[in-house]
């Protein structure tokens, strides 16, 4: 089971390791081409999170988080954080405060079905969904093996998705017009969402 | 390259110019919810609205284009950066209406990015919008990918068009095939002979060396790939007619509008001494030119350079052409 007070202690928790990040997510945004700024948009999307109190149920907390984001914080970063949480609170149960592993696995799902509505990136693109798509799926696909273990497979996969974008050519954002030179490093945005993913997976 | 601007808190630039535009402007454009330009008047509520987006720093696009036979309202960002979804989906509940709204989004990642977030939302509360994307820009090739293309000053014609035919009232559907009729008839080339620096912290943004210039920049200055030594205003014409040519389709007996949109920093006289060889070897293939532009439209600061825009006609893009049109920066009586 996963209780709302562990779900927002998890938040808490990436907030805490994505700070302790900031300038290295902002170092490989240079690095690939981007406007160096990466580690700043999701620092600053975690600021405007850590502000809501909304404790009702899975479904309010997480919509209260998405006008939190999109109101304080701008940018791609918070286009798309707004449209992942969106997502989740679209697909999470009315009225709840637990969730089993199957109804983890729909609230992760409907979050990438959102964000995918925001961007057309997907796998290979050198963006954060090299990590989201395939952390979404490992997660959804360990559902029979209880919460702990979803993110576990959550996490692992999306270290596995950020790191093979390395060798990719980034087809988004300012990174693009480099072309052949966005080839190196690792993409920011998948970068970030391994850490989220990663911090989840701590908790357990 | 220092920076040489005046400006104050640079935080405030995007506030700042819209209250200035619209003050300018008051008896055409007024501002509402301090980064959305509409109307001074508004038109009827029975017609299509039309809708656009974009980041600032390019004056006077876009907002510069709200008026009369033009756009409804222009939602803006902050300096070369898009607006946020909330901010375009407030624009959207504004001109919420039965005869539906035209959004139209030039093909940059953010811009992308925040039309399909407002759009999906608008969607879901029961707001009719259609999209038009802007994606004209043929640096990186004709045939490649639409989505690999850049939307450049295209928009500002199609604003024209589109707004021409809501002024009528022309219905969604009609407007968006007219639309899109027009969208994929044009095509632009930009070239660049200096860079410019970020009005927000003074970057120097697409340095280029003294004796080069660069046909395919981008309007934030994104390397396009076309380096040469700086050819003369004819070369350098006759070098980006003939891929706008082919890329439009356009051929004898078709009707075409020709305009050089200056950038920034190249001078009205440059850009007629461009124009009158591009437009003359139009005329050689037999292509009849209606009357152009030759301004500054969507700009790039201090950049110098101009963007070369060719739109093919078709006859009711003529007429709509013509139609009466009174925003700040294009008018037609």
């Amino acid at each position: 089971m996963l209780t709302l007070q562990k779900f927002k202690e998890m938040m808490v928790a990436a907030g805490v390791d994505i700070r302790a990040s900031e300038k290295h997510f902002s170092e490989l945004d240079a690095a690939s081409g981007g406007d160096g700024d990466h580690g700043t948009a999701i620092v600053t999307a975690f600021n405007a999170m850590d502000k809501v109190t909304e404790a009702g149920c899975f479904k309010r907390y997480l919509k209260a988080l998405t006008d939190t984001l999109q109101n304080e914080a701008c940018g791609s970063t918070s286009t798309l954080y707004g449209s992942w949480l969106q997502g989740m609170s679209d697909a999470a149960p009315e009225k709840v405060t637990e969730l089993d592993a199957p109804a983890v696995a729909t609230l992760f799902k409907g979050g990438l079905e959102e964000i995918g509505f925001t961007t057309k990136a997907r796998v290979g693109d050198k963006t954060l969904m090299d990590a989201l798509i395939p952390a979404t799926e490992a997660l959804c696909a360990a559902a029979g093996s209880g919460v702990p273990a979803m993110f576990k497979a959550g996490a692992e996969a999306a270290q596995k998705g950020s790191e093979a974008t390395r060798a990719m050519r980034a087809k988004f954002g300012r990174a693009k017009n480099l072309g052949e030179r966005s080839i190196g490093p690792v993409d920011a945005g998948s970068a970030s969402m391994a850490t989220i993913f990663t911090s989840f997976a701590k908790a357990f | 390259m220092a920076m040489k601007k005046f400006l104050n808190d640079p935080s405030n630039i995007t506030k700042e110019l819209l209250e200035g535009m619209t003050a300018c402007y008051s008896n055409k454009v007024k501002l509402v919810n301090e980064k959305i330009v509409v109307r001074a008047t508004p038109k009827c509520d029975c017609k299509v609205a039309i809708v656009s987006l974009g980041g600032t720093g390019h004056e006077p696009a876009i907002s510069g284009f709200v008026g009369e036979g033009m756009l409804d309202a222009s939602v803006a960002g902050d300096i070369f950066a898009a607006p946020g979804a909330p901010k375009l989906l407030e624009a959207l509940r504004l001109f919420k209406r039965e005869a539906g709204i035209i959004l139209v989004t030039l093909n940059h990642a953010g811009d992308r990015m925040s039309a399909n977030k407002a759009l999906r939302d608008a969607q879901k509360e029961g707001i009719k919008v259609m999209e038009i994307v802007t994606q004209e820009d043929i640096s990186a090739g004709i045939d490649i990918d639409p989505e690999e293309k850049r939307g450049l000053g295209g928009c500002i014609p199609l604003y024209k068009v589109i707004g021409a035919a809501a002024e009528q009232g022309k219905s969604l559907e009609e407007i968006y095939e007219l639309g899109q009729r027009f969208n994929k008839q044009m095509a632009t080339l930009a070239v660049a002979m200096t860079g410019c620096t970020h009005p927000q912290n003074g970057g120097v943004i697409a340095v280029l060396p003294e004796d080069e210039m660069e046909i395919g920049m981008g309007q934030h200055g994104e390397a396009g790939g076309g380096r040469s030594k700086i050819l003369t205003a004819d070369e350098t014409a006759a070098k980006m007619i003939a891929p706008l040519m082919q890329a439009t389709g356009v051929k004898a007996g078709d009707s075409a509008m020709l305009i050089v949109n200056g950038v920034g920093a190249t001078t009205l006289m440059e850009m007629f001494v461009v124009y009158r060889k591009a437009a003359g070897l139009l005329a050689e293939k037999g292509v009849k030119t209606v009357p152009g532009i030759c301004d500054e439209l969507l700009t790039v600061q201090e950049m110098a350079g101009f963007q070369m825009i060719l739109c093919k006609l078709d006859p009711d893009h003529v007429e709509l052409m013509k139609a009466t049109a009174n925003s700040p920066y294009w008018t037609v009586v």
